[in-house]
């Protein structure tokens, strides 16, 4: 009986009917002659059938109101987490218009900062050498040709 | 004894000095590029093989095969000490390596990863050199019936990598093999879930989702827990592995290195598949089968034997055959033939120099191999004592360029980032990753045998029954799986019993 599970249960349950949606799309063909979406296709059916299984074993006793409460306990978010999960997303925007140089010294910047331990420009300065130390090894030596921004690097 | 002359013959061309030198260059970059993460032999083979245009066709093919051994050895590195799979085929090593590095005892993990590598390395060089031209035609026998029970056989293992609910893995089986039906269909090439995306259309690459799932998402789960605290304060006990860890880690490394030689001798077969088939075995015969993910040693020595194993292995269809058993091996054909070789039955004939020089210096590729890894080992321990917070970055860091180097794509980067937040949540819920790049990688293989059997047999599934090898390894996989469900249905019948008892 755990809320997680329950939750966890219909978001495998919603992507199973999506990916059956899908794959009827693409043509599932038939048991002697498999399209397609075939494979997608029985694959989202089992994955509905072992959602439901879990939200079954999960149902008993439903309280909502109660659910949610403990649901959100349980998923209490770090701020240090959500904070570099939002850079994540940020990081390769950047990237495609600053290029290489700029957007990782900001990211790494930004990491080393994170638990506040010494003082800025001491975390400046390693962004900044790990950077360009990375850059370097990988597009000088390895010959990787790592992304230009808007600046030409 | 005419096997042993050929061989002699091989080494007096792999002990010139130009070889000897191109087959440690090999060696030293494969194992910088293994414990490098995302950036695998693949791409570093790729990237080098316009300079072996330059080299004679003997030392280059020494340096390109001294690469693809030499990145097995190093990738199961990063994979002990930070949970990263600095190769795809180390991703089953995170399981039990990490948890060794964990507990003090990265040493023994790597010194085990390193000397089974070494020992499956040579015991499946001997296994190229006495057996390769009767293995090559037992292999030509594969159909694609006879993919598709291996493989399945292969997806029914996923039972035996759960530590926790065995329904959970199952969900995450099944939704591996949605992940590898993205992309183009194989047969009628009609894109699949890819929602316009054209970058899709050759599928979710497998670096950015091992890398996020393991890799990205070990470092989410550590920055919740404190970004203070250093992790991994235990002492490091030994660098070495104890009697008791080779007693432990002997019988899996033999059974490691015959299903390693066999899975790459088969065209098709790859050093991911036999890693994680060795460690379901491991965990199906261990008489501690709750030890495994928490620090077995049979984890780590088994997959990395296999790994090295089927590296030697996949060798032999591509000379023996001209098949390309791999993508690695497909590089190293095209290499071949712009020398003006063409791999195949008659290779041995017209070109012996090229055969037994290469297997002859694969046998001192891993004496070298074992010697330069040794002595990192303290070194690599080290990396360890290196606070979390500096270390965390530099993980986001290589990560960031080993997804970025496969195709030069952003693309890359956001799905390994997409994967890493899916796989701190899969965490957070109780979900294992492990069944799902397992489905992912035998899903797409699977899919393709399927249906080519079916066109083959127009319709009868009784096809996979009829083919002797086929029907032997269904027979296996329906055994595998009712053992695999015991336990479960056990329990259910103890829990119903005894509700009926409260009752």
């Amino acid at each position: 009986m755990n809320s997680r599970d329950l939750l966890g249960g219909f978001f495998w349950l919603v992507l199973s009917v999506f990916v059956c949606i899908e794959s009827i799309r693409n043509d599932i063909g038939t048991v002697h002659y498999p399209g397609p979406g075939f494979l997608p296709f029985w694959s989202a059916v089992i994955l509905g059938v072992f959602a439901a299984i879990l939200i079954v074993k999960n149902s008993s006793n439903l309280k909502l109101g109660k659910r949610f409460v403990e649901l959100r306990r349980g998923m209490k978010w770090n701020n240090k987490t959500t904070l570099v999960i939002c850079s994540l997303f940020l990081y390769p925007l950047v990237l495609s218009v600053a290029g290489y140089f700029i957007a990782t010294m900001a990211f790494m910047t930004f990491l080393f900062n994170l638990p506040k331990r010494s003082k800025m420009w001491i975390e400046g300065m390693s962004a900044f050498v790990v950077t360009l130390l990375s850059y370097l090894i990988f597009q000088g030596c390895l010959g990787i040709r790592l992304p230009k921004g808007i600046f030409g690097f | 004894m005419s096997s042993f002359q050929d061989l002699f013959f091989g080494f007096s061309i792999g002990l010139q000095p130009l070889n000897l030198l191109f087959c440690f260059l090999g060696t030293l970059l494969g194992t910088l590029i293994g414990v490098l993460p995302g950036i695998g032999p693949i791409g570093a083979i790729a990237i080098l093989l316009p300079v072996t245009f330059h080299m004679p066709p003997v030392p280059a093919t020494i340096m390109l095969a001294g690469i693809y051994y030499g990145s097995m050895y190093g990738g199961s590195t990063t994979s002990i000490l930070v949970n990263i799979p600095g190769e795809a085929s180390s991703i089953i090593t995170c399981l039990d390596g990490y948890e060794m590095a964990k507990s003090g005892r990265a040493g023994p993990a790597l010194g085990i990863a390193a000397f089974g590598s070494f020992i499956a390395g040579s015991l499946g060089l001997i296994g190229v050199t006495f057996f390769a031209v009767p293995l090559a035609k037992f292999a030509l026998r594969f159909g694609p019936p006879e993919y598709f029970s291996i493989l399945l056989l292969g997806l029914t293992l996923i039972t035996y990598f759960s530590q926790g609910s065995l329904l959970k893995a199952l969900m995450m089986g099944v939704f591996g093999l949605i992940l590898g039906s993205v992309g183009l269909d194989h047969i009628h090439a009609s894109p699949r879930m890819t929602f316009g995306m054209m970058r899709l259309w050759d599928g979710i690459g497998l670096v950015p989702l091992a890398m996020g799932l393991f890799g990205i998402s070990e470092v989410l789960g550590n920055i919740e827990k404190t970004t203070t605290r250093d992790v991994l304060k235990t002492k490091i006990k030994s660098y070495l592995p104890t009697v008791v860890d080779w007693m432990q880690a002997k019988g899996a490394i033999l059974r490691g290195t015959i299903v390693g030689f066999f899975i790459g001798i088969l065209p098709g077969g790859s050093t991911v598949i036999a890693s994680f088939l060795s460690y379901g075995l491991e965990k199906r015969i261990s008489k501690e089968p709750e030890r495994f993910g928490r620090g077995a040693i049979e984890g780590v020595a088994g997959p990395e034997s296999a790994n090295n194993s089927a590296t030697t292995g996949c060798f032999i269809p591509l000379f023996t055959l001209g098949i390309p058993s791999n993508i690695v091996m497909a590089l190293i054909f095209g290499a071949l033939l712009i020398h003006g070789m063409r791999p195949g039955p008659f290779l041995l004939k017209d070109h012996p120099d090229l055969f037994w020089g290469v297997i002859s210096s694969m046998y001192i590729g891993n004496v070298m191999l074992l010697i330069l890894n040794l002595p990192l080992i303290p070194i690599w321990v080290n990396v360890l004592k290196i606070p979390y917070r500096v270390l965390f970055p530099l993980i986001l860091l290589f990560c960031i360029i080993g997804a970025y180097s496969l195709n030069n794509s952003i693309f890359d980067i956001v799905l390994m980032f997409i994967f890493g937040i899916l796989g701190y949540l899969f965490r957070r819920f109780k979900y294992e990753g492990a069944p799902l790049v397992l489905a992912f990688v035998l899903g797409p293989l699977f899919e393709i045998n399927l249906r080519q059997s079916l066109i083959l047999s127009k319709g009868d599934f009784f096809i996979f029954f009829t083919r002797p090898i086929s029907a032997v390894v269904i027979a296996v996989t329906i055994i595998v799986a009712i053992i695999s469900f015991v336990p479960q249905f056990s329990r259910l019948r103890r829990k119903y019993k005894s509700s009926r008892k409260d009752d």
